[in-house]
């Protein structure tokens, strides 16, 4: 079942060819979208009940904390906290922005816009999914363990990951669910890498694809190389759990011979370093081609884009070590890893500089795609600079583990990349379902999630720079911290908040699903290959494959004569 | 709810690090400010060009885009040159900074042969800190040491050396009044020092995930003066000849120095 | 036909890479776990009799040099030939868990437990890992069992790759034996 030489195949007739062991690669890519969403949720929701926990210590969680926590009356008690937080972190890494911007996007995306009837490896792309679902359920599963799930951070550091710090079955079955999840990931890696190489329509050269296409792409190569690092991790975690080999035991717990706990940090940072990038690179594809998109002119700079984030994604394989500065490594490798953490900011900058020349003298359509682009350029710039702090070794020694690092990846990671989405969500929408998103609601949605967004991840930079560690049930045994509460209770405040305007997104895409507005071919007038079809593309996506005869943003162009402001990538380049 | 009634000022004043007792901690403060200053400087850059591109070229205001694709040699330019800014200004220098100050100060470790210094050793565990100060033998891991728990107690401006290990699991020794921490790893003695200046009373966290009662892994910082610390020392030295316990296991766990 | 040879190599290439992420992270970690002990084998343990190890050396190689043959003789379209060395390469590769079988209750003879310490660790658990690998190859010879009945390109494409992903296990298993068990 190859679609690799782009063939015709008839379509799918039965519901469960259809919807679930689908191979059409926009059914998979909607699978991963509603699997994403779900755990978005759910992470989300664990997020409320931590912020709750933080700002309000000792008060039940309303509605739902009788019915979480039974047996504290309803307040989250101290283990179910770690839990918490645990969980929090691997569902929203894992299950919630990789499904999404990862398996739903670069399902979705890759074969259109590159002008392919499918991926390469179509079989494969639909055991990516069912691999990232089966280790869904092991994760959801292990909440119901005697023991509970996972307790010891995503980070999962032994010794508290070992069995000395965490008895019971829950984080083995987290290293289970990561492990199935790492086979899910490493599939889907393969299939971009060579669709992307092998599949790409006939004149398409490497800078002719779209800027969404090369941060996808590197998201792959990426994921291919570093997913396995930690999968031999975690394997070699859950033999030190299970069968009592002793790789990461250490100290007075090593009664049989010592291994190396630090080794494990090493390992998972190789791996979770680079994963921040894989994470992000989507987005900064996404958001290059929609400013460009609704500026109504080329992306500034889009080869140079392309190669800045190449180098990002080179650069990010060296720096891993800025993670474990408070490990004390030797002076050398500390010095090094800090010095090569300072690279990364060339390339960004460079980028930047390109996404302000791109709306620099356009011609700006605020449609929520937009607004949701540059809300990515305002959270990004900040969480990017603040990792500056972080990445100097000094002021780490103050700000590891503090509220300063979770401010700093929650606007890099969770700001970004769930505005990134959201661009992506409201612009490809009418595509993947034929139907037109309600814009009202969605800029209500904008302005809902982005105000309380702020308030809630700048007001963790302020705590952590106050000096709130982080991963802490009751911060206030302290009265160092007492003087935090209130921005605690504002961090909190704005979480509920932009909690609650999720709600109007969740309204409007369910609304549009069954009662929006038939979507046109092409309603935001672009020019990429996928606006060249109908709004949903046919099973096969192109009759005749299309021949790409110029660039994916050419906009604007002074020389155009036929009405519109914009060209197909399939017709020739009007010239003066 | 009290964060209503506050005004901006108090909202600045309480973010603020807690107070810097320490000779060196400010080093960390003035590398935070400059580093801070500058990033305000280039995001306010990024906000002008966000905010300002945004008003002037709406499509009510600009109805013809400029189509360029930004590549000619002098968009190139001016994208190197802000590339080239931002690392020269920021990074290279903060760079220099933070390496002279390690160097310098923070891995500059002093030597008990030739300075006054007083050395202690932490062992951290689930869910306490416990430290061990040499007794009047000058040996640690001997019957005269004096152990405490989670109470550690130091005179002002001597330089203290501590060296740190865990009997479980990763913690972190955290001393925010002082800026510092280090991890406490199983197997391995990790280092740390430190002089203080203002006597008082001040709290002592663990920053590494550990259990459950992380959260409760506190201690207690008492900066004496010179004279009451060495008040208290001999206080504790003959209450330790008295009462340690050469049979006590849980007492056992200080080990031979080594710098 | 060249573009399904393009992504099937390339496929391959990836996946190949994939593998030697993961068994490099463990081979970096032994490294390390090596040079911060003052002895090796650490903990008064000896050094595992070469015996065993260099029996499954010498018969995965073997097995590998049938497998190749196996491909070679899918190219020039002879297909019982090929079935030939397919047999072989699987018959091989069993032998070669049957002594890996054989190496561990001999490590277990010799008081060399899981639980026993880092040395053992290291020699059980990549070991194990390997042998993991090794019946996801045994699987795909399996599957060419099957497949193999014709020699049309989608065939061979198969059987190259099931070949590369065969050698692949072989230099794994020849840079254990040397790291882990010669040194």
């Amino acid at each position: 079942m190859s679609g690799g030489y782009n063939e015709i195949h008839p379509e799918p007739t039965t519901f469960i060819s259809k919807y679930l062991i689908s191979f059409d690669h926009k059914v998979i890519a909607k699978q991963f979208l509603w699997y994403g969403i779900f755990f978005l949720g759910l992470g989300g929701l664990m997020a409320l009940l931590i912020r709750w926990t933080l700002a309000y210590p000792g008060v039940p969680f309303p509605v739902l904390g009788n019915l979480l926590f039974p047996d504290s009356a309803g307040i989250v008690p101290p283990d179910s906290y770690a839990m918490l937080f645990t969980m929090h972190g691997t569902i929203m890494i894992f299950y919630a922005i990789t499904p999404i911007l990862i398996g739903a996007f670069g399902n979705y995306c890759i074969p259109l816009m590159i002008g392919a009837r499918d991926m390469a490896f179509p079989m494969l792309n639909m055991l990516s999914f069912w691999f990232a679902f089966l280790s869904g359920v092991v994760l959801i599963t292990s909440l119901f363990l005697p023991l509970g799930a996972a307790s010891g951070a995503w980070t999962s550091y032994p010794t508290l990951s070992t069995m000395i710090g965490s008895p019971g079955a829950g984080q083995t079955f987290w290293c289970v669910a990561i492990f199935l999840f790492g086979i899910s990931s490493t599939m889907g890696a393969v299939n971009y890498v060579t669709t992307v190489i092998t599949l790409r329509a006939p004149g398409m050269g490497y800078f002719d694809m779209p800027l969404t296409i090369w941060g996808l792409w590197l998201t792959a190569i990426l994921n291919a190389i570093f997913v396995p690092v930690l999968g031999a991790g975690v394997i070699l975690l859950t033999l030190d759990r299970v069968l009592g080999t002793t790789f990461f035991l250490a100290g007075a717990s090593a009664t049989s011979g010592s291994g190396d706990p630090v080794l494990f940090q090493h390992v998972f940072w190789i791996f979770g370093h680079p994963e921040v990038y894989i994470l992000i690179l989507p987005a900064w594809g996404i958001v290059s081609d929609l400013l460009s998109f609704f500026s109504r002119k080329p992306a500034f700079g889009a080869k140079s884009t392309a190669l800045a984030m190449t180098a990002v994604t080179v650069l990010s394989t060296l720096v891993y070590g800025h993670h474990m500065f408070t490990t004390q490594m030797s002076p050398l490798l500390t010095q090094s890893f800090m010095t090569l953490t300072m690279t990364i900011s060339i390339p960004s900058a460079i980028f930047f500089a390109n996404w302000l020349g791109t709306i620099w003298k356009g011609s700006i359509r605020f449609d929520s795609p937009m607004l949701f682009s540059l809300g990515v350029v305002f959270v990004f710039g900040l969480g990017g600079l603040t990792g500056l702090h972080l990445g100097t070794v000094t002021t780490d020694l103050y700000l590891h583990d503090t509220y300063f690092v979770v401010g700093h990846f929650h606007y890099t990671m969770a700001a970004s990349v769930l505005l990134g989405g959201f661009a992506g969500i409201y612009f490809w929408f009418p595509k993947m379902f034929g139907k037109m998103m309600n814009e009202k609601l969605a800029k209500l949605h904008f302005w809902g999630t982005m105000i309380p967004l702020n308030g809630v991840f700048f007001g963790m930079l302020m705590i952590g720079y106050g000096g709130m560690h982080r991963r802490i049930y009751n911060p206030f045994v302290y009265d160092s911290l007492k003087r935090l509460i209130p921005i605690n209770e504002f961090v909190t405040i704005s979480a509920i908040l932009m909690g609650l305007f999720q709600i109007v997104f969740v309204i409007n895409f369910l609304w549009s699903l069954k009662k929006g507005p038939k979507a046109p071919n092409n309603p935001w007038e672009v020019g990429t290959l996928e606006w060249t079809i109908p709004s949903p593309p046919v099973h096969h996506n192109y009759d005749e494959i299309p021949v790409v005869k110029c660039g994916p943003h050419e906009l604007g162009n002074p020389n155009l004569k036929t009405g519109r402001d914009f060209q197909y990538q399939t017709e020739e380049l009007v010239q003066g | 709810m009290g964060l209503f009634n506050m005004n901006v000022s108090s909202w600045w004043e309480l973010s603020m690090p807690p107070k810097d007792i320490s000779t060196h901690g400010h080093l960390i403060d003035h590398l935070w400010n400059y580093t801070t200053i500058l990033c305000v400087f280039y995001f306010l850059l990024v906000c002008i060009g966000l905010f300002g591109f945004s008003f002037l070229y709406s499509r009510k205001r600009n109805k013809t885009p400029y189509y360029t694709y930004g590549n000619k040699k002098k968009h190139l330019l001016i994208t190197a040159i802000i590339g080239a800014a931002v690392f020269l200004t920021i990074d290279l220098n903060i760079t220099r900074i933070a390496n002279n100050d390690l160097l310098n100060v923070f891995w500059k470790f002093p030597d008990p042969k030739t300075e006054k210094v007083i050395r202690v050793e932490v062992m951290a565990q689930q869910w306490m800190w416990s430290f061990r100060y040499a007794g009047p033998d000058n040996e640690f891991g001997t019957h005269d040491d004096v152990v405490t728990n989670n109470d550690l107690r130091v005179p002002v401006n001597t330089k203290i050396v501590f060296h740190l290990t865990s009997k479980d699991v990763i913690h972190s020794f955290f001393v925010p009044n002082v800026r510092l921490k280090v991890d406490t790893i199983p197997g391995r003695v990790t280092r740390v020092w430190w002089d203080v200046n203002v006597p008082g009373v001040y709290d002592i966290a663990c920053a590494e995930m550990c259990g459950t009662n992380h959260y409760l892994m506190k201690a207690q910082l008492t900066v004496y003066t010179q004279e009451d610390f060495n008040r208290w020392l001999a206080t504790s030295e003959q209450i330790a000849l008295t009462t340690n316990d050469p049979d006590d296991k849980n007492l056992a766990w200080g080990w031979k120095w080594e710098n | 036909m060249k573009r399904a040879d393009l992504q099937s190599n390339l496929a391959m290439t990836v996946t190949l890479i994939m593998g030697a992420m993961l068994f490099t992270t463990l081979f970096m970690g032994y490294a390390i776990y090596r040079s911060a002990s003052t002895y090796w084998p650490p903990m008064g343990f000896a050094k595992v009799a070469l015996g065993l190890p260099t029996f499954s050396t010498f018969l995965i190689l073997v097995s590998s040099l049938f497998c190749y043959l196996a491909r070679v003789a899918t190219q020039v379209r002879k297909v019982e030939k090929a079935r030939l060395y397919l047999h072989l390469t699987l018959i091989l590769g069993l032998a070669f868990m049957l002594t890996q079988g054989f190496l561990w209750s001999h490590l277990k003879a010799t008081g060399v437990y899981v639980s026993s310490g880092i040395f053992a660790s290291i020699l059980y658990g990549f070991t194990w890992i390997h042998a993991a690998h090794v019946i996801l190859g045994l699987g795909t010879l399996l599957y060419l069992e099957i497949v193999l009945k014709n020699t049309s390109d989608s065939t061979i494409r198969k059987v190259i790759n099931v070949e590369k992903f065969w050698h692949f296990l072989g230099i794994i298993w020849l840079i254990m034996y040397f790291t882990i068990f010669v040194l």
